[in-house]
Order: C-alpha cells, then structure tokens, then sequence
C-alpha cells in the first residue's frame, strides 16, 4: 500500500518536473525556430512549429554585418570585470566583519546589509549623476562600478566565514600571516565552491544586466550584448531571425560557462546552506 | 630558549573578570602545565602568552622582553592547537613550512627544517599527505612539527591530547616528555586533565576561577596541598573529605571529631585553629585501609566495590558525610564486600586538615 502510494507519488512529481522543464525550454527552442528560418518566415501568417526553409543565414548575417562580436566582448569584458571586482570586495568585506574586531563592526554590517532594502531602480538617477561627474559615462568603469556593491554575497561569504574553525586563522597569525594573506592563502582555499557559485552568478547577472548599460551606454560600441539586442532592427522593424540569432549568441557563453561549473557551483550552495561542505 | 614571566595578568571581557592577576614565572627550559576545570582561565592566559588575546593590564615577559605590544609570531613562540588547525587544502610538508615561507626562508632550507622535524616525529612518509588522509595521532604530530620548525623559544601545548583516544593519550604523553628533553625548549601546557598535568608536568599551576591556586611540583601539589580545592583536583578517585572540628592536640597530633563522633588523629599544625572549630579531613583513597570494627576508626557501610584489574576500589558510606567515602584496595589486600560493615583508617602523616575557608592547615612531621 505504502510501495503504491510512494509510486504515485513519484509518477506526480516525474510528471510536474517533465511540464515544468517543457514549459522552461519552449522559449528557448522557439527562439532556436525562429533563428533558424528566413526572415519573411517569421512575419508569416501561417503558423509553424518548424521552419519551412531551414537556413543559418540569420546567424552568418548577426555575426558577420552586426556588432554581436564588439557586444559579446564588452560582455565579456564587462561580466568578467565585475564578477573578480565582486569577489575581492566581497570576500575582504566579509572577512572583516566576520573575523576581526573594531569598532561600528555591527553597525557597518547593519549599513551594508540595510543596502538589500533600496531597489537599484531608485538608485539610478544619483548613479548617473555620479558617474556623470566622474566622466564615466559610456566607459567600461562607469558599467561595472555600480555593479561590484553585492550584500548578498558579503553575506553569504560572512555567514561561511563564521562556520570556519577560528583555529585556522589563530593558526596563521602564529604563522605570521596578516589579514590579507589569511583570507588568501587560508579562507579563500577553504571557502573554494561557495566562491565558484557567487562567482558563476554574479557573471551571469552582470552579463544578463540590461538596466544600468541601457542607462550609462548610449555609443553603439559600449554596448554588452543584451543592449545590443535592442538594436537588430531595420527601417521596417524588428528583425526576428537575427533578433532570436542575437540572443542565443548571447546566452551561449553564459550556459557554456554554467555546464562548466555546475557541479561547482551546486556544492556551493549546499555549502552556503551547510547542507554539505 | 627563553623564559617567560607574567606579572599582574587580568582579563576582562566587557563586565566579566576571567583572570584575575596571575603572577607566575616560568624558568627557561621548563614545561609547566596550567591545570583546572573548565571556565578557570587556563586556556585564556595561554592565549595572553601566544598573543592571541590582549591583557586588560599585566605584562608578559619572554626572553626578558615585554611582549605585550609584540604580534604573536615575532614573540619567539609557537602553539599547538586543540584542533590541530592543520590547513585543510595544504600537504603535511606544506602545514609544517607555512610560517617559514611566510617569514621568507628560502625553500631549500625549509625542506630541510622539515625533513628534520618529521624525522624526529616520525611522520617522514606523511608529508605530501593532506591533514583528511590522517588518522587523529598522525595529525596531532603533525601540528607539533608545525611547531617544531619555528625553532620557537617557548612552545605552548592548548589541550592537545583531548582529541586521541585513550591508548594514544598515554602514548602521546610520553612522546612529548620525550620531545622535551630532546628540544629543552620552555613548554607551556593546557589541559583539563590531571592525569597529564602529573605526568608531563615539572611544575604545575593549578587554576580556579581565574586565580593561581597553587603552583609546584607535582610532588608538593599531591602531598602538600594548599587547599581544598587543589586537594581534591588532583588524584583520582579524588581525596575523601569528611566534616568535623577540632577536639585538641597532643604533640603533633591534632584529635579531630567527625561528625559521626569518631575520634580521629592528624599530623598537623592547629596553631591557626582554636578547639572547637570547623575543619574538614582529607584522606586520599589509597591512604586509606579497612580495619575490623572493633579496632575504632570511622565506621562505614560498603556500598560499591568496582573491581579495576590492577586495583579495588571500595565506596562507602560514612554517616554525616554527604558524598561517598572511597578507597583502593591493594591488589594483595582483601576487600570488604558491598553491604559490610568496615572501619576505616589512614596513618597519622596521611591526612590533611582544611580549615572553614578551605586553607589546608601546616602538616607536621609525624611523630
């Protein structure tokens, strides 16, 4: 009776998880359909599942005549700059407000994690001035100073940081180690899968970042790829096939990189949650 | 080698005082064992040493120099930790030379300090090993050799046998004594357990409530003990202590009365005791013996004989005592069995006198 209704069960949950992921990938392979049809395709009142005229021409023209390639790597640039900026900042930050000892340490820590509560959005404008007096506008600072503030990872990385053994850094300052080298050569080793998963996020949503390059990044070759998606149009419109071929251009590194460290960045978040370390 | 002297050490943390002025002076080339229970401070005043905590005032002297403004690896000192605090991601080699490759050794030399440190610990195989691949005994002597390759004045051992097994307790205690001789260096030893504290200890400081309660040898602190506490610290089963007063003295013997009404006889000094006043016996176990009844002494019912291998250990109850009365039994001796009545006797030198503040009172010589 028990065997049955666990069968049951399993059979509900096979089939939530199988119209779950259908529902997640349909976008994506009507995107891939999209993209791999001609354009007059796309406009056409017939509806299809799959292309009538099969054809990669959206692709060849996206990355042959556009600026995907200057997009991509701004991107790449961009994401890359923020995600080791991020990290830096995040980790020494934690460090501090989780091993050592000064005055306004909680109130600090209060401050930043008080940051969860202002919406980015409502902190655009000030942004903008400040970069705009900086002289940073359509520059590569002025997309990813905005972007290296995270108190969720500080928090994160504080929250493992107090699971450390305080041992270890005791150990290292008998060693003769500084605060620097401690979070280097101990903390940092130590703490390696959590890293990965912050890292691997804070790329993904600084590559999947619209908002503040749309806001900071008016020159065509300043742009990271999401902006530069809102720019495959022509004197008639939009242009699906290469909009559709622009975008999965765009997603590919990023799900490049998530295969890649997957399994990395899983065990960071069971080590976040102190399911596993 | 060094040696190191505290003078005036107090701790507070916000309102709570956990050492409360220790002066204590520690010779070169000594290994001293700071003994207590848990919360007395011990382990805080070790940390002091290391550098590891600041003093709220005091000072702390290694090798003659203050060191209280000085970091903890430039004091000449090195620290074996509870948890050995072996980094996890790093070889045995790679734990033991981390401080000489932060102070700029160069490599060569780093692998022989190494080489030679696992030599005289044994663990020469080990070193491309990582602290997970070791059993508790193989990193415990890795966290000493970690130790050993800083050449350190003074080394300072925090409770660093907890964590084996009992077998590797004992082993382990006479590796380090071992290791003391071969090194000479000044050792400075945590541990709760008084076991260790007797063994390995040249001195030993026994530690209450962030106070020194008393500092000596091994011998002094089990035969002369300066107070109830430190009395009942050391030995195990710890000493017996029955409730009484004095009833008067003759020569060197101090007649006590116990609550029960027997009559018993201590060599000790009652010259800070009037008659009348409240003292408490202390006997320790095996200097206690069963006699017939009918030969006096302080009457008492078996209530549990534990049969150890190598001794006896008998517990009874004596009337007006709260807690159980023990004693050994030698392996050659016969041993009362539960529910007998016995009387119990200790030789006149073998019983120690604490007044009503728990202050032993001076032993005489007896007679």
């Amino acid at each position: 009776m028990k065997a049955r209704a666990n069968l049951a069960w399993s059979a509900i949950g096979a089939v939530t998880a199988l119209v779950l992921a259908v529902l997640w990938v349909a976008p994506l392979l009507w995107a891939a359909s999209t993209a791999l049809r001609p354009e007059h395709e796309t406009v056409s009142a017939v509806f299809h599942w799959l292309p009538q005229t099969w054809t990669v021409e959206a692709f060849t023209k996206v990355l042959g005549a556009g600026r995907v390639g200057r997009w991509l790597f701004n991107s790449a640039l961009v994401a890359l700059l923020v995600t080791v900026v991020t990290m830096a900042l995040s980790l020494s930050a934690a460090y501090a407000f989780s091993q050592m000892r000064f005055r306004g340490r909680n109130l600090l820590f209060a401050i930043t994690m008080l940051a969860f509560l202002v919406p980015f959005e409502a902190l655009l404008v000030p942004l903008f001035r400040i970069m705009n007096q900086l002289g940073l506008i359509n520059s590569y600072a002025g997309i990813v100073l905005p972007q290296v503030v995270a108190p969720v990872v500080i928090y994160v990385f504080k929250q493992f940081f107090d699971t450390v053994p305080a041992d270890f850094r005791e150990a290292a300052v008998m060693d003769g180690a500084g605060p620097l080298r401690i979070l280097w050569n101990v903390y940092l080793p130590v703490s390696g899968n959590i890293v990965w998963a912050m890292a691997i996020v804070t790329f993904i949503a600084a590559w999947n970042n619209f908002l503040w390059p749309f806001i900071i990044v008016t020159e065509n070759d300043m742009m990271t790829i999401p902006l530069g998606l809102t720019q495959t149009y022509d004197a008639y419109g939009v242009i699906y096939a290469q909009l559709m071929a622009a975008a999965l251009i765009g997603a590919l590194p990023v799900a490049l990189a998530y295969v890649l460290f997957q399994r990395r960045v899983t065990h960071g978040f069971l080590a976040a949650t102190g399911l596993k370390g | 080698m060094a040696s190191v002297r505290l003078q005036g050490i107090t701790k507070q943390y916000e309102d709570n005082l956990v050492i409360k002025g220790i002066d204590l002076d520690i010779a070169d080339g000594e290994f001293v064992v700071l003994v207590g229970p848990s919360g007395c401070g011990k382990s805080t005043l070790l940390r002091i040493v290391a550098g590891l905590e600041d003093v709220s005032s005091g000072t702390v002297e290694i090798g003659g120099r203050v060191c209280n403004e000085i970091e903890p690896a430039k004091r000449g000192i090195a620290m074996v930790f509870q948890s050995y605090a072996l980094y996890p991601h790093m070889t045995v080699a790679e734990n033991m030379g981390f401080a000489l490759k932060l102070a700029g050794v160069p490599r060569a030399e780093i692998a022989e300090r190494v080489a030679r440190a696992a030599e005289i610990l044994q663990i020469g195989h080990l070193l491309e090993r990582r602290p997970k691949a070791l059993s508790g005994g193989q990193r415990q002597r890795v966290a000493i050799g970690r130790a050993i390759v800083r050449k350190p004045a003074v080394f300072l051992f925090d409770e660093p046998l907890s964590n084996l097994d009992a077998a590797l307790r004992g082993q382990t205690r006479v590796e380090l004594a071992r290791l003391h001789r071969e090194l000479g260096a000044t050792m400075i030893y945590v541990t709760h357990d008084q076991v260790e504290a007797m063994t390995l200890g040249q001195k030993i400081v026994v530690f209450n409530g962030g106070r020194i309660e008393q500092a000596g040898t091994p011998l002094e602190l089990y035969e002369r003990p300066a107070n109830r506490f430190v009395a009942g610290f050391l030995g195990s089963p710890r000493m017996n202590f029955l409730p009484g007063m004095l009833a008067g003295e003759q020569g060197t013997a101090v007649h006590v009365r116990l609550a029960a009404g027997a009559l018993v006889d201590v060599a000790a000094d009652a010259a800070r005791a009037s008659p009348g006043a409240a003292v408490t016996l202390g006997v320790r176990p095996e200097h206690l013996r069963v006699e017939a009844p009918e030969n006096g002494g302080i009457p008492a019912t078996v209530t549990l004989v534990e049969y150890l291998g190598d001794s006896t250990i008998v517990y009874a109850q004596v009337e007006g005592v709260p807690e159980m009365v023990s004693l050994k039994c030698r392996p050659d001796a016969p041993c009362p069995e539960r529910g007998e009545r016995v009387s119990l006797a200790f030789d006149l030198g073998h019983g120690h006198l604490f007044d009503a503040d728990g202050a032993a009172l001076p032993r005489a010589q007896a007679g």
